[in-house]
């Protein structure tokens, strides 16, 4: 399959032009942050020849980098964001936590116990993953309402946390299932319980696959967007929700959107590089291993 | 006597205290939403006395009558249909020219997988920037090679509204399928296509009646994982179009939740959605019974 030189070549050559092409438009995106309005709005486009600014970040953010180094301003602008990556960030963390330490709990019975209606549950956990949000959003609006958990930490870790859940359980199993479960028997037979077992010696030869999980939900509830969009109104906004939001009475403020965009896009990527290796097992729920 | 009784029963094998917590929140979160969207679509908002009233089944009656609805649903079907086709093809036809240990590669397929994390919310703006009429790149390039007219935007046409939307979808979701695929693609044994080469086969035989098949069962997995997503797609349409020009982009989803956020119609957006929630369980348990998918 190595082929000749120059079929390599090729292949290289078309390789590193197809996910140029891919990565265009992040590049775009990120020099947009970078660029003084009249930059943006120029025809044609400017790809490359632009003076880089920082404003865009500095109102976003309120940092500033002066000659003195690096100064940090919390400002009170329309476009200052800091807050809303707080809201994302605790959101994200909480509910991931909430969300991975359930579904290791009942991934591990799944996979280490035999009961009637095991399949059908694993079928159900399943299904609902399938619930458009929607139709979950819908009622919950009403029931939040009610209960006061519109605009709460609370109710979008909640709500984050069980859209997470059906993928924690069904990757937290897999991973369980690839651990032997004759080191469980073998235990029995020494005499430790159940809970045991699964806090001294599952839990710690999984800690690859809890890592994995965490990483996926901490994306999947960072990059979520209906939910946070229903659920919360004014004092608690994520920031996909807040990026949408940046369109004023004399346009929109690509410029600032774009450096708060470049900017949360960071940390989940060095999250994803982290757990590469359980990556396609996480995004198809577990079914497919590496 | 009791507590000994219950903390044996705890740290025994019976595996209900272990999937207690995600039966309460899994019943709490998604039971009980559905019973209150049936119940709720039997009633309606009344404006005039700012509460709920039994209507029977007027709502369903009002669906069946609603070109809106059946629109929507060719929306939803149409973008779902282009999307999964694109997102094979290109996926496997990117998986196959990834898949090779060459210098760079492993850097490449990093870079491929910056695209999952960003929000799709964001990558809507992005898209609704660089497709803006004017300052946009894309419009740019396509009106500079004459596939464009500057008098027809692209999401503010009709005709394209869809395209535009598709093209940022198809964008952020390829580099998914090509990671998966090309995990398949790793994992697959060398001895037939050693033999395939013995015999002499071309590379386009080789393809399609070794590695498709050998890759039915991930190709499947993906299917599924994606295809469930894009029943449901909302983030895009919301961000990049509302639905317009008329109504050429509203998906379900976002037909459903204007309903009831925008219009106030409450129990016509629950019925809204419990329709696209039926469509979606149907369709993805047929597809799990049909190519034999298990976890």
């Amino acid at each position: 399959m190595n082929g000749s030189f120059s079929t390599r070549m090729l292949r290289t050559i078309a390789a590193w032009v197809v996910v140029a092409i891919f990565f265009f438009p992040i590049y775009y995106w990120t020099s947009v942050a970078f660029k003084h309005g009249n930059d943006i709005f120029n025809r044609p486009p400017k790809l490359f020849a632009f003076t880089p600014t920082f404003d865009n970040f500095q109102k976003v953010f309120g940092i500033s980098l002066g000659s003195g180094g690096i100064t940090v301003t919390p400002g009170g602008g329309n476009f200052y964001m800091a807050p809303r990556v707080w809201d994302s960030i605790v959101i994200a963390t909480l509910s991931t936590v909430l969300a991975v330490a359930i579904a290791t709990l009942a991934a591990y019975a799944l996979s280490r116990m035999n009961f009637r209606g095991r399949h059908s549950f694993v079928g159900w956990v399943l299904s609902t993953r399938m619930m458009p949000p929607v139709a979950v959003a819908v009622p919950m609006f009403f029931i939040y309402k009610n209960f006061g958990l519109i605009d709460t930490y609370t109710g979008m870790v909640l709500i984050h946390a069980l859209m997470n859940l059906p993928l924690a359980v069904l990757l937290m199993k897999s991973f369980f299932d690839d651990i032997p479960s004759e080191i469980d028997e073998s235990a029995i037979v020494d005499g430790a319980s159940r809970f045991m077992i699964f806090r001294r010696i599952v839990l710690p030869m999984a800690k690859g696959g809890i890592a994995a999980t965490a990483v996926l939900c901490f994306i999947f509830s960072w990059t979520e967007f209906l939910f946070a969009l229903t659920l919360t109104t004014t004092s608690l906004k994520t920031v996909p929700v807040v990026s949408s939001t940046f369109v004023t009475s004399i346009g929109t403020a690509w410029g600032n959107m774009a450096a708060l965009g470049a900017a949360s896009i960071i940390p989940a990527f060095i999250f994803i590089l982290l757990v590469q290796k359980h990556l396609v097992r996480g995004l198809t729920m577990g079914s497919l291993k590496q | 006597m009791r507590v000994a009784q219950a903390r044996r029963f705890v740290i025994s094998d019976h595996p209900l205290p272990w999937l207690l917590p995600l039966v309460a929140i899994l019943l709490v979160f998604t039971v009980y939403p559905l019973v209150y969207n049936i119940w709720l679509s039997f009633h309606e908002f009344v404006p005039r006395r700012r509460a709920l009233e039994f209507v029977g089944t007027e709502n369903w009656v009002q669906l069946w009558n609603d070109t809106r609805f059946w629109q929507s649903l060719v929306i939803t079907f149409t973008y779902f249909a282009i999307a999964l086709i694109f997102e094979l093809v290109l996926g496997m036809a990117i998986a196959l020219l990834l898949d090779s240990d060459g210098f760079g590669f492993g850097f490449l397929r990093g870079v491929l997988t910056m695209t999952l994390v960003i929000p799709p919310a964001i990558v809507g703006m992005m898209y609704l920037l660089m497709e803006d009429p004017q300052f946009g790149v894309i419009s740019y390039l396509l009106q500079s090679i004459g596939l464009l007219n500057s008098n027809n935007p692209i999401l503010a046409t009709a005709s394209t509204a869809l395209a535009g939307v598709l093209v940022a979808e198809i964008w952020q979701w390829t580099p998914f399928m090509v990671l998966i695929f090309l995990a398949g693609l790793r994992a697959l044994p060398p001895e037939p296509y050693e033999a395939a080469m013995i015999d002499g086969a071309s590379s386009f035989q080789i393809f399609r009646r070794i590695t498709l098949p050998m890759m039915s069962k991930v190709i499947a997995i993906a299917v599924l994982v994606r295809g469930i997503d894009l029943f449901r797609v909302f983030d895009y349409v919301f961000v990049m179009t509302s639905g317009g020009p008329g109504a050429s982009t509203y998906s379900l989803s976002l037909y459903a939740w204007q309903q009831t956020f925008s219009f106030v119609k409450w129990g016509y957006g629950a019925t809204l959605s419990l329709v696209t929630l039926v469509i979606i369980l149907v369709i993805a348990n047929l597809f799990i019974r049909i190519a034999k998918v298990r976890w």
